[in-house]
C-alpha cells in the first residue's frame, strides 16, 4: 500500500469550526430581501376528489400576497428521484406537482405565499375545498385484491413494477437439498429523521430565470426535476450548493413539492418564496419502504445452498417514487447476490396504496434484505447446528471473483472472511450459550449479522448517473481552492475530498478548501448517496488534482531548469527528486500568476508563455469501476424477561473498505448507522391510522429513536484495510452498511439470549414477552 | 397584539416588539438575527433550539418571549468568538464529534450547564445529562468522548 | 398550529388581576406555568380558539415550605427546584418524587413546573403518580376564595382537570407521613425523553413487626383516563409481610383496578402486564429504602 501523509489521518473537518459556532452554511439560514413565506394546505383525506376549491377569501388577506391551486400548476407528470433522469425508463413518472387527485393523507392541494409564515397559514383555513372521499386501501394485500379501487390507471392490481429474476434451475435445487427452509420477515416504515428540515428559498428574476437554495443531496438533480416540471431548459434553473445541509441519510435524495410550489410563487410574484417544513410535515414526506419478504431456502446438510427462492412485496405508498429502484436494489443486493447459490429466483413487487410515498434512506432496500437473510441463515445454523462464520463463508464469495452485479468488473479486494474472524475473535463469539439456555431474568446473548455485498456508488446500474467531476484552483498563497457539486449531508464528504485532493497536490489538508459552486460553475456529479463519495467522487477530485499538479511541475520545471518527471511534490513544496533543490507550490502559483513581464532591481525579468496563466485542474468522469465492501457486525445484548426490554452491551464492527481516508470520519459513520440500525431494529416505526390514514407519530416523543442513554455501550470500530487498485488511494466506499448490519445482529443476539425468533421490526418488549408466552 | 419586551441576550440588551405567540427561538433568530439556535422539531422534543436562560439549560422553542422581561438570555454566540474556540468547542472539533453539525449547538449548551457543576461526570451522567438531545448522524459516541475531554480539562 | 390565534399574553402581577382576567376571557384563556407542554398540546390540535395567554410567574408561587404537617410546593416551583431541595433529596417518604424526576430531560427539568404539570391532568405524565402515593392535596384559589382538593379530585379524566371556571392551582401539598415509610416510582418508557406507557409509584410504611401499613400503589400511563390507586393492592399489603408470594397477588391485584388502553406505543395487555410487574418493582425498591 502506499504511503501517505494525509490520506489515513484523522484530520479535523474543515466545516467543524463554523459549526460549534453557529454553522451559518445551513440552507435553512438562506434569507433573502423581500422574501415571502408560503404554506402547502394538505389533504386530510388518503383517497379522494377534489371537487372544487375557492380560495378568494385568502387571497383577500392582508399580507397574502399570491395562491396556488392545481390549475395553476403545469400537469406535467414526472419522477421525484434525483439520481435517475426524470424519464428513466425503470422508474415510474406518476407524480404531479399539484393534482386534484389525493392518493395520501397529507398531499398537498394548495399553497399560499404571504409576508410571514403566520400569515400564510392562518390563510391555509380560508381555502375552502370539497373533498369527494374515495374508498381506500392501507395494505399491499388488500391494494392487489379483488375490488381494490385502483390507484393509478396504468398499475392493474396497484402493481406498479415487479421484477423477476431467475438464475440457474430452482426445481433442481431444491430437488437437491438436504433441507429446506421457509420464512416471512417483515419490516415497517420509518424515518430518515434528518435534523435539519427540509427547506428551501426560489428566486426568480424578470426573465424567470430561477435561483433555488435547498437541503438537498443533489444540486444538478434538483436542477433538472425543477425544469422538467416547470417546463423550462435547464439552463434557466440555478441551483446553488449549500455548505453543508443537517443530515440527509437519502431522505433529501427527491424533489419535494416544496421547490417547485415555491418556485412556480416566485413567478407569480416576483419576490424570492422560502417554505420551511415543519417536523409533522417532515414525517410525512418521504420514509424508507416497508418490504414484507417471504423466503424459501434450500441447503445441503454442511450448509452450502443448493436454492433460493424469495418474494418481496414494497409499499410504496401513493406514488411509487422511489420504490421503482428500492425493489431492484433489495432484490439483487439485499436478497440474490449477497452470497453465492446457482439456482436463485425472486420476484418482486412495488405495490401502490393510499400510504405515504417512500424515499431513499441508507441502505436502500438492503436493509429489508438482511433483515431476511441474515435471519434466517441464523435460523439454520440453528436447526443443523452449524457455525454461522463457518456456513456464510461456504456460501461467500472471494476475492478476484467477478462482481455477481457487474461481471465486467472483479471483486479485486474482498476481505469478508478476515472480517468475520477478527470481529468474532474480538467479541469473543465462541462464548455465546446455547440459546435461551442462562439463567436468570436478565439474559444476554450475541449475534451476528452481515451486509456481504455492498457497492461504492452506481457505476454499472442501469439508469442510474454515475460520474463526478472537480474543479481545482491553485492560490499565489499555495492553497488550493475545491469546487465540486457534492453536497456534505456530515458524513464528512468536504474533509474526505480535500484529504484526497490535498495528498495528490502534496498540501496538507488545511491547505485545500471547499469553496462555492452552484449548477452554473461546476461539473455535473450524481449525488451524495449510494456510499459513493469517497470511492466515485474522490476519483474526479484525485484526478482533478493530478492535473493541477502536473500544471505545477510545468512551471516548476521552467523556474527550476529541470524536466518534469525529475520533480514531485511533498510537504508543499516540488523537490527535484534526489536533491535538496525545492520550491515552494506557493511560489509555483505566484509565478504562474504574476505579471507577465516583472520589472526587478536588474531590470525587467524574462519569462515564458508557458508559465503564464492560474493554476487549473479540472476533471469529469465515472469511475472505473464498482468495488464491494464488506460489513459484519456482532452485537452483544440483555434482554429483561420481565419487559422484554433490549439493552445493547457491546458492537463489534468489522468492515472492508480498502484504504480508510480518514478513520475518525469512518468510525463516526459506524457509530451513527448504528444508532439508525438499532432504532430500526428495536424502536422506530411511523403508524397510521388504519382508518383515515392520519400519521400517529409524527413528533419526537412519538416517534421513537435511540438516544444517548440508550446508547451506553461501546461500539468498536475495526477497519481490515485492503488496497482497492480501482480507488483513489486504494479507498473504497462507506456508511450504508452501518445502518444495514444492526438489525438482523440485534435480532439474532435476541433470539440467543431468549430463544425466541421475532421476524417483525421493531423488535418491541411486547414483541419479545408475547413471544416468550407472558401476554 | 405585540408588546415590546426588553432582554439581555449574550450581554447585551435588545429591546424586541414580540407577539404573544412568539418563541425566544423566533425572536433569536429572527429579530436577533442570531442563527446558530436552531428548530428541529415543533414540540420540544429534538434539543437543537437549546440555549441558557437564567443560567439554566431550556428548550428556547417553549419559552415564549413574552415571558422573557429583564432576563438573561445566552445562546452559542454568547461563547467565546473570536480565533479562539471555547474549550467545549474545541473539544467537539478535535474528538470528531461533529458531523451535519445540526444537532451540535443545542448539545453544547446542554452540557454547559453539565459542566458547571462541581464534581467530575461520569460516562451515565453525561449521557443522562444530554438524554433531551437527539443526534442522527453520531450515535453520540464522540459527543460524550467530547464532554468527557472537556470535563477532565477545568 | 392555534397558538397563533392567541392576541394577548398577560403577566398579571396578583391573584386579583388573573382573576378578573379569567373571567374576562373564560374559555379563550390559557394559563401558563413553565410552558413547556403547550406546544406539544397545540401540535395535536389540543389548544383550539385561544385568545389570551396568561403568564403566572409574577404571583409569587415559588414557596417550598417544610413543617410539621408536610411539604407545600408552590405551583411555580421547577422540577430542578424541587428535585434540588433538601427534603426530596433526603427523604425516603419523597423517593418517588426523587426518582420521578429522574426521567425528564434537563431541559424539561429547568422549565417544567409542580403546578403545571398537575393541571395538565395527562395520564401520561410521572408526577401526578408519584403524588397521588403520597396523598398530595391541590391547593386552588378562584373568585370564591381558596381550597383544597385531593389530588384525586383534580385529576378527573383525559386532560380533564377538577379545577371550576376562575380557578387556577397555587401550590402541592404533600402531608407527613408515619416513621418507617417510603415511597418509590418507576416509569416504563420506550427510549429516555418519552411519555410513560405505565407508571407505578409505590409508598409503603412498615409497623414494628415488619408488616405493611397504609400502603399506596399509584399507577398511570395508558392504564386509565388518569393515574390512579389500586385499592385492590393497597388491600393485600395491609399488615402483610413481604414475601414473593404477597408480591405475586399484589401484582395480580393491581391489574384487577385497571383497564389498560392500546395504542400506537403499547397493547393493553402489555399495559397490564407491565403494570404488575412495575408494583413488584417499585415495592421492592420503596422497602429498600427502609
Amino acid at each position: 500500500m502506499t504511503n501517505t501523509s494525509v490520506v489515513g489521518k484523522s484530520v479535523l473537518r474543515p466545516d467543524a469550526f463554523e459549526k460549534v459556532r453557529g454553522g451559518k452554511g445551513f440552507p435553512v439560514n438562506v434569507s433573502l430581501p423581500g422574501m415571502l413565506h408560503a404554506k402547502l394546505l394538505r389533504s386530510p383525506y388518503p383517497h379522494a376528489r377534489v371537487v372544487s376549491i375557492d380560495a378568494s377569501a385568502a387571497e383577500a388577506l392582508p399580507g397574502v400576497k399570491a395562491v396556488l391551486l392545481p390549475k395553476d400548476v403545469p400537469q406535467i407528470k414526472f419522477c421525484p428521484v434525483f439520481f435517475v433522469p426524470t424519464l428513466a425508463p425503470s422508474m415510474i413518472q406518476d407524480m404531479l406537482v399539484m393534482s386534484d387527485t389525493v392518493r395520501y393523507a397529507g398531499q398537498p392541494v394548495a399553497a399560499v405565499a404571504a409576508t410571514s409564515a403566520e400569515i400564510a397559514e392562518q390563510a391555509l383555513e380560508f381555502i375552502e375545498v370539497e373533498y369527494e372521499e374515495l374508498p381506500t386501501v392501507f395494505t399491499t394485500e388488500a391494494a392487489m385484491g379483488e375490488g381494490a379501487p385502483q390507484l393509478h390507471a396504468d398499475a392493474p392490481n396497484n402493481i406498479a413494477k415487479n421484477p423477476v429474476f431467475e438464475f440457474g434451475d430452482l426445481e433442481a435445487g431444491f430437488a437437491d437439498a438436504d433441507h429446506i427452509f421457509e420464512g416471512t420477515y417483515k419490516t415497517q416504515r420509518v424515518h430518515t429523521c434528518y435534523m435539519e428540515p427540509r427547506v428551501c428559498v426560489v428566486d426568480s428574476d424578470a426573465d424567470g430565470r430561477l435561483t433555488v437554495h435547498s437541503s438537498m443531496q443533489h444540486m444538478f438533480g434538483l436542477r433538472e426535476k425543477l425544469a422538467f416540471v416547470l417546463d423550462l431548459p435547464e439552463s434557466m434553473v440555478k441551483v446553488v450548493k449549500p455548505p453543508y445541509i443537517g443530515g440527509g441519510f437519502g431522505g433529501k435524495l427527491d424533489m419535494g413539492y416544496i421547490e417547485p410550489v415555491a418556485a412556480l410563487l416566485s413567478l407569480k410574484t416576483g419576490r424570492p418564496v422560502r417554505i420551511e417544513q415543519t417536523r409533522y410535515e417532515d414525517f410525512i414526506t418521504t420514509t424508507r419502504n416497508p418490504i414484507e419478504v417471504y423466503l424459501k431456502t434450500g441447503v445441503k446438510s454442511d450448509g452450502t445452498f443448493t436454492a433460493r427462492y424469495a418474494r418481496s412485496t414494497l409499499d410504496c405508498g401513493a406514488h411509487a417514487t422511489h420504490g421503482a429502484e428500492v425493489i431492484m436494489v433489495h432484490g439483487m443486493f439485499g436478497i440474490l447476490l449477497p452470497y453465492r447459490c446457482a439456482n436463485q429466483t425472486w420476484e418482486g413487487r412495488t405495490v401502490y396504496t393510499n400510504n405515504m410515498i417512500g424515499g431513499g434512506y441508507r441502505g436502500y432496500g438492503s436493509p429489508q434484505g438482511a433483515f431476511a437473510v441474515e435471519s434466517q441463515i441464523d435460523e439454520i445454523c440453528e436447526a443443523l447446528n452449524l457455525d454461522p462464520i463457518e456456513f456464510r463463508l461456504k456460501n461467500a464469495h472471494q476475492q478476484g471473483d467477478p462482481h455477481p452485479f457487474n461481471p465486467e468488473f472483479t471483486l479485486s479486494t474482498y476481505r469478508f472472511e478476515d472480517c468475520l474472524k477478527t470481529g468474532a475473535e474480538r467479541i469473543d463469539f465462541a462464548r455465546r450459550a446455547a440459546a435461551g439456555s442462562t439463567e436468570g431474568v436478565r439474559k444476554r446473548g450475541i449475534g451476528l449479522g452481515c451486509q456481504a455485498l455492498w457497492v461504492s456508488g452506481c457505476m454499472g446500474f442501469p439508469d442510474i448517473y454515475e460520474h463526478s467531476g472537480a474543479i481545482i484552483k491553485l492560490n499565489p498563497d499555495g492553497t488550493a481552492n475545491l469546487s465540486n457539486a457534492t453536497v456534505d449531508m456530515g458524513s464528512g464528504q468536504i474533509t474526505t475530498l480535500c484529504q484526497i485532493a490535498a495528498e495528490e497536490l502534496g498540501l496538507r489538508a488545511d491547505q485545500v478548501r471547499m469553496t462555492y459552486a452552484d449548477s452554473e460553475t461546476v461539473p455535473f456529479d450524481a449525488p451524495s448517496h449510494a456510499s459513493r463519495v469517497t470511492y466515485s467522487a474522490g476519483t474526479a477530485v484525485k484526478a482533478a488534482a493530478a492535473n493541477a499538479k502536473q500544471r505545477v511541475l510545468e512551471v516548476a520545471a521552467v523556474m527550476l531548469e529541470e524536466g518534469v518527471d525529475n520533480l514531485e511534490v511533498r510537504d508543499g513544496h516540488v523537490h527535484v527528486k534526489g536533491s535538496e533543490r525545492k520550491l515552494s507550490i506557493a511560489e509555483v502559483a505566484t509565478r504562474a500568476e504574476s505579471p507577465f513581464v516583472q520589472m526587478t532591481a536588474e531590470g525587467p525579468k524574462p519569462t515564458t508563455i508557458g508559465e503564464k496563466g492560474t493554476i487549473l485542474g479540472v476533471s469529469s468522469m465515472a469511475p472505473p469501476s464498482n468495488p464491494s465492501p464488506a460489513s459484519v457486525e456482532f452485537v452483544e445484548v440483555e434482554v429483561d424477561t420481565e419487559t422484554g426490554e433490549v439493552s445493547i452491551l457491546r458492537v463489534v464492527f468489522a468492515h472492508d473498505i480498502g484504504k480508510v481516508i480518514n478513520p475518525s470520519a469512518a468510525e463516526g459513520q459506524v457509530e451513527g448507522g448504528f444508532q439508525q440500525g438499532m432504532g430500526y431494529a428495536l424502536m422506530e416505526n411511523i403508524q397510521f391510522d388504519q382508518e383515515t390514514g392520519a400519521c400517529l407519530t409524527s413528533d419526537f416523543l412519538d416517534y421513537k429513536m435511540p438516544t444517548a442513554v440508550e446508547m451506553n455501550f461501546p461500539i468498536e470500530s475495526i477497519f481490515i484495510e485492503s488496497d482497492e487498485p480501482t480507488g483513489p488511494f486504494g479507498a473504497k466506499s462507506l456508511s450504508e452498511p452501518c445502518t444495514t448490519v444492526p438489525a438482523p445482529a440485534i435480532a439474532n443476539a435476541i433470539y440467543n439470549a431468549v430463544g425466541v425468533r421475532i421476524r417483525e421490526l421493531p423488535i418491541t418488549p411486547e414483541k419479545i414477552l408475547a413471544a416468550l408466552g407472558k401476554l | 397584539m405585540k408588546k415590546t419586551i426588553t432582554l439581555q441576550i449574550n450581554g447585551k440588551q435588545h429591546e424586541i416588539a414580540v407577539e404573544p405567540y412568539e418563541t425566544l427561538l423566533q425572536i433569536l433568530r429572527n429579530q436577533a438575527h442570531l442563527r446558530g439556535t436552531k428548530r428541529g422539531c415543533d414540540s420540544g422534543g429534538c434539543g437543537c433550539c437549546t440555549v441558557h436562560l437564567d443560567g439554566r439549560a431550556v428548550y428556547s422553542c417553549m419559552i415564549f418571549a413574552s415571558s422573557l422581561q429583564g432576563r438573561k438570555v445566552t445562546t452559542i454566540e454568547g461563547l467565546p468568538q473570536g480565533k479562539e474556540l471555547d474549550p467545549l468547542q474545541a473539544a467537539f472539533v478535535e474528538a470528531g464529534a461533529v458531523q451535519c453539525g445540526y444537532c451540535t449547538c443545542g448539545i453544547i449548551m446542554t452540557a454547559k450547564e453539565l459542566l458547571a457543576g462541581n464534581e467530575p461526570l461520569d460516562e451515565t451522567q453525561i449521557r443522562h445529562g444530554i438524554a433531551g438531545n437527539l443526534c442522527r448522524c453520531t450515535g453520540y459516541t464522540k459527543i460524550v468522548d467530547a464532554i468527557k475531554i472537556a470535563d477532565a480539562s477545568r | 398550529m392555534s397558538l397563533t390565534s392567541a392576541t394577548e399574553y398577560f403577566t398579571p402581577n396578583g391573584n386579583q388581576e388573573l382573576l378578573e382576567l379569567l373571567d374576562r376571557y373564560g374559555a379563550g384563556a390559557l394559563i401558563v406555568a413553565g410552558g413547556s407542554f403547550v406546544h406539544g398540546l397545540d401540535a395535536r390540535g389540543l389548544l383550539l380558539g385561544i385568545e389570551a395567554l396568561i403568564d403566572i410567574r409574577n404571583l409569587g408561587l415559588k414557596q417550598l415550605t417544610s413543617d410539621d404537617d408536610g411539604l407545600t410546593i408552590g405551583a411555580m416551583v421547577t422540577f430542578t427546584e424541587l428535585v434540588q431541595s433538601e427534603e426530596v433529596r433526603s427523604s425516603a417518604v419523597l423517593g418517588a418524587v426523587r426518582d420521578a424526576l429522574e426521567y425528564p430531560p434537563l431541559q424539561i427539568r429547568n422549565v417544567a413546573t409542580v403546578g403545571g404539570n398537575i393541571a395538565a391532568a395527562c395520564p401520561y405524565f410521572d408526577l401526578p403518580t408519584a403524588f397521588l402515593a403520597l396523598d398530595a392535596e391541590v391547593q386552588v384559589q378562584g373568585s370564591g376564595g381558596a381550597r383544597n382538593l385531593a389530588l384525586h379530585e383534580m385529576l378527573v379524566g383525559l386532560f380533564q382537570n377538577g379545577l371550576e371556571a376562575g380557578e387556577f392551582v397555587t401550590g402541592l401539598f404533600l402531608p407527613r407521613a408515619p416513621v418507617r415509610t417510603a415511597s418509590a416510582f418507576i416509569k416504563l418508557e420506550s427510549n429516555a425523553n418519552d411519555l410513560a406507557i405505565v407508571n407505578v409509584a409505590v409508598r409503603v410504611s412498615l409497623d414494628s413487626a415488619g408488616s405493611c401499613q397504609d400502603a399506596r400503589v399509584a399507577i398511570g400511563g395508558g392504564v386509565a383516563e388518569t393515574s390512579v390507586r389500586s385499592s385492590a393492592a393497597e388491600s393485600v399489603l395491609q399488615g402483610e409481610k413481604v414475601s414473593d408470594d404477597l408480591l405475586q397477588r399484589v401484582g395480580e391485584a393491581v391489574q384487577s383496578d385497571l383497564q389498560p388502553m392500546s395504542d400506537h406505543r403499547a397493547s393493553a395487555a402489555y399495559r397490564s402486564a407491565m403494570a404488575k410487574t412495575l408494583t413488584q418493582r417499585a415495592l421492592r425498591r420503596a422497602l429498600g429504602r427502609l
